[in-house]
């Protein structure tokens, strides 16, 4: 998997602002650029513009109207905030890195932006997540939509200190999936390996191999097995894991909505290969 | 008139035979030292001690250093241990009101056991709360509350975003909060498409809208509640963890003080104040501003300060004490008695809490006997006041001095407090005693009983052997020599000097244990095994030797006749008193020359002394006795028409007392009859108006400064000096003077009347009254008659003259 460029989505929530933080280390980790895209939401300034929008908040007793010069300055503040952002968070890490301001609808724009990126990182919901239950609109429409690899970000981890989990079945798939958990792994981290099988002496026959291609690693790696099942189980087993960025395929044995609902229902980082 | 005889060598000094002690050396007595001869005293301090109603005190008067202190100790020592030990005390925080900590009462010993306990509950505290909070089982069931929190929020919201989806409407999450738009292909439509529907359309989406924005808002005013409600399950959560890690700990504590309720309700208080503030416990980030005031030493820790609250402040410990407790106070200052409550300085003002409670002597002598210096003690301001608060109150009550006066505005504690039993004992000078008696109306309310000390007691076979076991006890206590029999029997001796009296041992106990180490130095210098008679001599004859300067000078200055004494001769009008003189511990006698001169006048004595204010009140007394005296004798047929003056020649300091009287009554009798006195001789004593002759304090000094002065002169034999008979139980005379008495070198005339005096002194017996009521002429009082008469003639003319010179 070779990442040249790096595209992250920006609009100053906290998952943006990990997805930041972990599309700066890794652009530093892979000696890629990065590139920041702020999307000024069409919906919100045309919504502005009609005559009864009002915006309903939950400290206040009325619905505010909105006003479409205050929404225009709301969103050039965020985008400032935002090139601010990456700008500090470039200067950290040494990076190239470039920004930029898109208007139109946020999951085709931000879709459209990462076209010509190696790899797409976003956060798992925007700036209302307390409302939202999984995935965020873009997030979801990323993972219907975009090119892989995709990199779902969430507060509270980082792709450079938390172990990785890596599902494998031995499909092409979640070979992918592999070879980019091992990029992504630090020496002295662990690399948790989850693999799915049938039976338990197929899951057994695949960590013999598992084990005779990574020999001698500079990290800790640890072997489960789990039969395979549904996304619901999985999902479960991953939590119980606990152990940070989970790498998968949505090409693997595994059905592709399994794949996409474990995604939605996890609060984990995803990366999808 | 029969005359009196010279006095014998054995009458001027009583020996001590050493042969009457049991003993050879004091190392065979072992009893402790014990005040001998203090009867009254002990009855009155046992009655104290006995006695259980309020107000009971002791006052154990007498002059210092008769030891009092040593005495009581000693009775307490035998009484206290007999007694119950009293309870340990502590303070603890007052959890509803931390302004007022609480006072608890404990078994002995056991308030530092539960101090103990509680540093260790504190210590366990910060392992098992943060292990607790740090269990995977908590954080899932708070992290599952959190979640039901958001889901319960996400999924109503998204049913309402489903039903505006029904009608095209878009919910659209704005960076503040929410707003409904409808939607076309995906998109909000534009204003200018919206513009263009119908009427009607429009009309219908801006109602739908309307609808969706209260529903919407609806939800929005549920969403604080909402936050309470799972607030309050994590709190309830945290409660439950918190007791679960917490009760065992507190419950084990508690089982080690089932049978003390007020031990197990604290413990309850403390148990639930925990719970509610565990969060406390947790290890978190020290704030960084605190950091930089020092208030926070970083890393949290059992022991930091502001753990204090579960802290047990132990402010009496009686673990270790067997009875009743015997405390002395040496700085009885008002903080040293009631205790204090310190405070320090934080961010520059000042904090304090109930660990700062510091103990007084009264906590620590609660239950048990508390000795004060009564001086020390009226010395100190508030102290008194405090004292007798706390005896008036019965109780304890702790107040910052500097709060009292407002020295300080700070937050400050009122502590409970706590209930006083005990007898004070104040140790103090009579006069401190009567001066209390009269200006204090406390005082006699509160020190019931006075143990009055005898300055003195009686020289019997048990006084002798009190000073033998007391010199046992010092030499024990002091690491001293043993003293032999010979040094306990010369100390005895000096006992009788120093109270002044053949009869009496001084009770001034300081006095003589001071000379017993002097002593020891001597022995030791002399590398002796024990202290002999000549070591106490030494010592004895050492301290006179050492504060012996200033009568050396006088000496001196009259031997070169600066002052003119004169010890050869015979002078009319002019007689050689004794005086004493008191410099520091030492006093020293020597002899001062009186001269009486007359003239013609009304009867009166005028004593030049008074006349410039350098004689005393007694002194004065003393002189106008003198004019009783001569009026009586020789002026009841005709008036006294003369005029005498009275002077203490060459003294430049003020003169007290009415020792001198009789001497300057010879000199007035001498001026008056013109008979010379001897100048060989010294008077010392006081006279009354029949002209008897009264005991005079300091007798052995006096004589033995003019004897000092003969000698140094050359004795002759013929010196000698007239003391009131009275005194005679008084003299414990130095070795030499006795000495010279047995060589015939030197006299001493016990004096009972004037009359036996005037013989001595001139040669001339005084006279009786004949049948005819008149004195021979050839005696004093005829000679004193004639002149006298003479005198009154001469008046007469005179006053004749001049009546006629104004005819």
């Amino acid at each position: 998997m070779l990442i040249r460029h790096i595209t992250v989505a920006l609009d100053c929530s906290p998952h943006s602002i990990a997805s930041l933080n972990a599309a700066a280390e890794l652009a530093s980790m892979l000696q890629a650029d990065l590139t920041g895209i702020f999307v000024e939401d069409i919906n919100l300034l045309r919504m502005a513009d009609l005559p009864f929008s009002h915006e309903i908040r939950i400290y206040a007793h009325e619905p505010e109207k909105m006003e479409p010069l205050q929404v225009e300055r709301s969103l050039r503040r965020q985008a400032r905030t935002a090139e601010e952002a990456l700008q500090r968070i470039a200067d950290k890490f040494m990076i190239e890195h470039t920004f930029m301001v898109r208007r139109g609808v946020v999951p085709a724009e931000v879709i459209a932006a990462a076209l010509e990126a190696d790899l797409l990182v976003l956060g798992r919901s925007g700036r209302s997540r307390n409302c939202r239950k999984g995935l965020g609109s873009t997030a979801r429409k990323a993972l219907a939509e975009a090119k892989k690899p995709l990199l779902f970000m969430r507060p509270g981890f980082s792709t450079k200190e938390s172990p990785v989990l890596v599902l494998y079945d031995g499909s092409e798939g979640s070979r992918r999936a592999l070879e980019a958990a091992l990029e992504l792994v630090q020496p002295e981290g662990t690399l948790h390996l989850l693999i799915l099988g049938e039976s338990f002496e197929e899951t057994l026959l695949m960590e013999k191999e598992l084990a005779r291609e990574i020999a001698l690693p500079l990290y800790a790696v640890e072997y489960h097995h789990l039969p395979l099942k549904d996304g619901t189980t999985l999902a479960r087993y991953v939590r119980m894991a606990d152990s940070g960025l989970l790498v998968l395929s949505d090409r693997m044995k595994l059905p592709r909505e399994s794949v996409h609902e474990l995604i939605n229902t996890i609060d984990y980082p995803v990366l999808l290969v | 008139m029969q005359m009196p005889a010279k006095l014998s060598a054995g009458q001027l000094y009583r020996t001590c035979d050493p042969q009457e002690f049991g003993f050879v050396t004091t190392a065979e007595l072992d009893a402790p030292v014990q005040a001998a001869g203090q009867d009254r005293a002990f009855d009155a301090i046992k009655f104290s001690m006995g006695i259980t109603h309020q107000g009971f005190n002791l006052f154990a008067l007498g002059p210092n250093g008769t030891g009092k202190q040593t005495a009581i100790m000693h009775l307490l020592g035998n009484i206290a241990p007999e007694a119950p030990t009293p309870s340990d005390w502590c303070y603890i925080n007052n959890f509803e009101n931390p302004g007022n900590p609480l006072a608890l009462r404990l078994p002995p010993g056991r308030a530092t056991t539960l101090a103990r306990d509680m540093e260790h509950l504190l210590e366990a505290l910060f392992t098992v709360i943060p292990a607790a909070f740090s269990s995977e089982e908590y954080q899932a069931q708070e992290k599952d509350i959190h979640e039901k929190l958001e889901e319960r929020q996400a999924e109503t919201i998204e049913e309402l975003e489903k039903k505006a989806a029904t009608s095209n409407i878009a919910l659209i999450r704005t960076p503040a909060g929410f707003a409904f738009a409808p939607m076309q292909k995906g998109e909000v439509i534009k204003h200018e498409e919206f513009m263009q529907l119908k009427e009607t359309e429009r009309v219908a989406i801006e109602e739908e809208i309307g609808r969706l924005k209260s529903a919407m808002q609806s939800i929005m005013a549920q969403i604080p509640t909402w936050q309470r409600e799972t607030q309050e399950k994590i709190k309830a959560l945290n409660r439950n963890i918190a007791n679960f890690a917490v009760k065992p700990l507190i419950a084990e504590v508690r089982s080690r003080y089932e049978s003390l309720e007020e031990v197990t309700g604290y413990l309850e208080r403390l148990e639930n104040d925990i719970i509610e503030n565990f969060d406390q416990f947790l290890d978190k980030e020290p704030d960084p501003r605190e950091m930089f005031l020092g208030i926070s030493s970083g890393r949290l820790s059992h022991k930091s300060p502001s753990f204090n609250r579960y802290r047990v402040n132990v402010i009496v410990d009686n673990g270790k004490t067997t009875g009743a407790p015997i405390v002395y106070e040496d700085k009885p200052a008002c903080q040293n008695l009631v205790g204090d409550i310190e405070h320090i300085s934080q961010m520059g003002t000042l904090v304090t809490d109930f660990t700062l409670i510091k103990p007084g002597a009264l906590h620590r002598a609660n239950g048990g006997y508390l000795l004060i210096d009564a001086r020390r003690l009226l010395g100190e301001p508030l102290a008194w006041e405090a004292l007798k608060k706390a005896l008036r109150t019965r109780h304890i009550r702790i107040e910052s001095l500097a709060q009292l006066y407002s020295l300080v505005s700070t937050v400050s504690l009122e502590p409970e407090p706590i209930p006083l039993t005990l007898k004070v004992i104040l140790l103090g000078e009579r006069h401190l005693y009567h001066l209390l008696s009269i200006y204090d109306p406390d005082f006699s309310e509160l020190f019931k009983v006075a143990a009055d000390f005898e300055d003195e007691i009686a020289v019997s076979t048990e006084g002798k052997l009190a000073y033998g076991r007391m010199l046992a006890s010092i030499a024990r206590q002091d690491n001293l020599r043993p003293f032999d029999r010979s040094a306990v029997a010369r100390v005895v001796e000096h006992g009788s000097r120093l109270a002044g009296d053949t009869s009496k041992l001084t009770a001034h106990l300081q006095s003589i244990s001071d000379l017993a180490r002097e002593a020891d130095y001597y022995a030791a210098a002399a590398n002796r095994q024990s202290v002999q008679a000549e070591d106490v001599q030494q010592a004895i004859d050492a301290r006179i030797l050492r504060s012996s300067r200033i009568q050396e000078k006088i000496r001196e200055a009259t031997l070169k006749h600066s002052i003119l004494i004169d010890t050869d001769s015979e002078k009319s009008g002019q007689i050689n008193a004794l005086s004493v003189y008191f410099t520091g511990g030492q006093s020293f006698g020597h002899p001062g020359r009186i001269t009486a001169t007359m003239r013609l006048g009304k009867g009166e004595v005028i004593d030049i002394e008074r006349e410039v204010d350098m004689g005393g009140p007694i002194h004065s007394k003393g002189v106008m006795i003198l004019s009783g005296f001569l009026g009586a004798r020789f002026a009841t047929d005709q008036p006294l028409s003369l005029s005498a003056s009275l002077v203490f020649e060459q003294s430049y300091s003020g003169v007290e007392g009415d020792s001198a009287s009789s001497a300057e009554l010879y000199a007035l009798l001498s001026a008056l009859s013109g008979v010379p006195i001897r100048q060989w001789l010294a008077v010392t004593g006081s006279v009354n108006q029949f002209g008897q002759v009264q005991a005079i304090g300091g007798v052995n000094e006096k004589i033995e400064g003019f004897y000092d002065l003969c000698k140094a002169r050359g004795l002759t034999g013929k010196h000698g000096v007239l003391i009131p008979a009275s005194n005679i139980d008084n003299l414990m005379l130095r070795r030499d003077v006795v000495e010279s008495v047995e060589k015939g070198e030197f006299s001493i005339w016990p004096i009972t009347h004037v009359d036996e005096g005037i013989e001595i002194l001139t040669g001339i017996p005084a006279g009786e009254l004949d049948e005819k009521g008149l004195y021979p002429p050839n005696t004093i009082n005829g000679m004193v008659v004639a002149k006298l008469g003479e005198m009154a003639e001469k008046l007469r003319k005179f006053s004749a003259t001049g009546e006629s010179e104004e005819e």
